[in-house]
């Protein structure tokens, strides 16, 4: 089994796994990760404070749709409700500044509540399988935002919170504090396609039954990814609380961002290390696009690329590249190579309709 | 409040609950689909009724068989062009292409129609028979009502006709459905035409009784969902039965001192889990699919 990245199967189980490859392919994957990053780091160089700001939100998505990609991508539970982690984070966060706690303490405490939060509610929650866990976490992510609503915990009305501004010059460190988060959860997802843990993970994903019976742990195993998830997750939450200054359960708790972390996730590859960034940097700037050209069609352009990804690429970018990289078939020319890749690729898309 | 009116509440609740399930219930037993788009099809349907009232001067519920066929054709469109296409995909695709279709779906409501809250004002809104002190509103009634017969039809349709037992068969086992000559794509968007058709109704009640933009589809799916588990998957009679257990708790729940209204959320959450741990297959039902 210590083979690289490539070895996952896909989450698809019906699909064809791809088989194992050259045994570097984590090391690439790892490679080009932290040079999209590195690429990123860069754009607070600019001085350019409306690409600051549309580039931290991207980081804080690639850290979403890596921290979902732990119990969504490599166990393959469809959690549907993480924001309810985000927004945990959030507001913990919001209530120790409002309480003139540090800002790093409120962020700790943030992820310790969620992290406890993902234990608690996973012990249930994580007996149930497919559908049901699926609505199980999406009623909680909205049960989470109504209670804090008719609670108004942020004591703004309505649940809203309004924070001190952090500074001007913050910006920035808010931008790197995303960016630090973001290439911890590149370690740990490397760490996953490489460790005993995130073998577990992946067996569960294919087959649970399976799994049991070779000895894993499952029910554990589970419980410790869908903490894993959380952690991350509230820490981005409290990061985001105190960079937008002002926030309401309507934004913290919305359900989109949940569907957002899986979009972005299976747009690039879930289970994949490099995914979550590539359909997080792909998706995010679209979107922004959009935004800036004047037309309110978020929701429409979420819609359609769902739409589009789950019929066309429901394995995601990024296997498809592999599969089109890797894997020159037996005696074909150079010349031949794209033909052959681009054959793959189609066979590889082709739907799984009746 | 006293217990007659809590009563009556709850009946009418009840059966309106059952008809925004019944749509689900089929959709999902039939062909192993949680349509997440559900919300987003009573979306629709309420929209279709007030575009009949305010431009055509129907009534939404003179109107419901109207709303019911566009919203047919709608589901039959949907099921041909997107959901056929990954049909044999584990559930987290389908789970996730019906929610970006509702997503898209409510989106293009609110382009043609705003984001403004709506109601329809019929002239009996405020009728309705009084029992003692106990009142009975009018068109809740009728709701009621027409919930109920909607359940029976379905049921009737699946259980006695030659196009509801093919799409029954089709339900058991695709393959066995195959062979014995059934069209199994055109029983597939049958059942999705008849799911989203049911959806309609449910939405063009609903713009009477309650006033509605485009946002409110998720919360009718999570209810749907929820009603579902507690009454079983795959009849309409079990639709029925988890639609009063459902509104029985959201009837209750708000009376216990201290709670008050709001929760509506956090109870079907957890009525929900309650279910799934205690009794897996629902309170009356039998799993469709194993």
């Amino acid at each position: 089994m210590a083979t690289g990245a490539d070895t996952q199967a896909s989450p698809i189980a019906e699909a064809p796994s791809p088989a194992p490859k050259e045994s570097r392919g984590w090391l690439w994957s790892l490679l080009i990760g932290l040079l999209i990053l590195g690429l990123i780091s860069t754009v607070p160089l600019l001085g350019d404070a409306s690409a600051l700001h549309t580039w931290t939100l991207i980081v804080m998505f690639i850290v979403l749709a890596q921290s979902w990609n732990f119990i969504g991508g490599f166990a393959g539970y469809a959690a549907f409700g993480n924001v309810a982690f985000f927004g945990i984070g959030a507001y913990t966060t919001g209530l120790m500044l409002l309480a003139h706690h540090p800002f790093w303490s409120g962020l700790v405490l943030g992820a310790l509540v969620a992290g406890l939060f993902a234990f608690l509610l996973g012990l249930p929650v994580l007996r149930l399988k497919g559908h049901y866990f699926a609505i199980a976490t999406l009623g909680i992510a909205e049960a989470l935002g109504e209670f804090t609503t008719v609670r108004n915990i942020g004591g703004g009305g309505g649940g809203l919170m309004s924070l001190p501004l952090p500074g001007l010059d913050s910006y920035v460190y808010f931008f790197y504090a995303f960016m630090g988060l973001a290439v911890i959860c590149l370690l740990v997802t490397v760490w996953l396609t490489r460790s005993r843990f995130g073998y577990a993970l992946v067996a569960i994903r294919e087959s649970e039954r399976a799994a049991e019976a070779l000895g894993i742990a499952t029910y554990r195993y589970k419980v410790i990814a869908f903490v894993m998830s959380a952690l991350p997750t509230a820490i981005a939450g409290g990061l985001y609380a105190y960079w937008s200054t002002g926030f309401d359960p309507s934004t913290v708790f919305d359900v989109g961002i949940s569907v957002e972390m899986v979009l972005l996730c299976f747009l690039g590859g879930a289970g994949t290390i490099l995914g979550p960034i590539v359909g997080a940097v792909a998706f995010e700037l679209a979107s922004f696009q959009l935004q800036t050209s004047g037309l309110n069609l978020h929701n429409t352009l979420l819609g359609l690329a769902i739409a589009i990804v789950t019929i066309f690429l429901p394995q995601g970018v990024i296997r498809v590249a592999q599969e089109f990289v890797s894997r020159p078939g037996a005696g074909s020319g150079r010349a031949n190579s794209f033909m052959e890749g681009m054959r793959r690729v189609r066979r590889f898309i082709a739907a799984n309709g009746i | 409040m006293e217990f007659g009116q809590v009563f009556v509440n709850w009946l009418l609740l009840g059966s309106l609950y059952a008809a925004i399930a019944l749509g689900f219930s089929l959709v999902w037993g039939i062909m192993n689909i949680v349509n997440l788009a559900h919300g987003s099809f009573i979306i629709v349907g309420a929209y279709t009724a007030f575009w009949l009232y305010t431009q055509l001067h129907i009534d939404p519920f003179a109107g419901i068989l109207l709303t019911m066929a566009v919203l047919f054709v709608i589901g039959w469109i949907v099921q041909y062009v997107a959901i056929n296409r990954v049909i044999r995909a584990p559930f987290l695709v389908t789970f996730l292409l019906t929610f970006g279709l509702d997503l898209l779906i409510a989106d293009l409501v609110q382009q043609f129609f705003t984001s403004d809250l709506r109601s329809i004002n019929t002239s009996y809104a405020n009728a309705g028979i009084n029992l003692g002190s106990t009142h009975i509103p009018f068109d809740r009634l009728l709701a009621a009502i027409i919930a109920v017969i909607l359940t029976a039809l379905l049921s009737y349709f699946l259980a006695r006709t030659r196009v509801g037992n093919a799409i029954l068969a089709t339900g058991m086992d695709r393959d066995a459905a195959r062979l014995m000559g059934i069209n199994i794509r055109t029983t597939y968007a049958l059942t999705f035409g008849l799911g989203a058709a049911l959806a309609g109704a449910a939405g063009a009640m609903l713009s009477e009784l309650y006033p509605f933009n485009p946002s409110i589809g998720g919360a009718y799916t999570l209810r749907a969902f929820v009603i579902i588990v507690l009454g079983g998957l795959g009849s309409p009679w079990g639709a029925l039965a988890g639609g009063l257990v459902f509104g029985l708790a959201e009837t209750l729940v708000p009376l216990i001192p201290g709670v008050g209204p709001g929760y509506d959320d956090a109870i079907a959450f957890a009525l929900m889990v309650v279910v799934l741990i205690v009794r897996p297959n629902g309170l009356l039902g039998k799993p469709f699919y194993s």
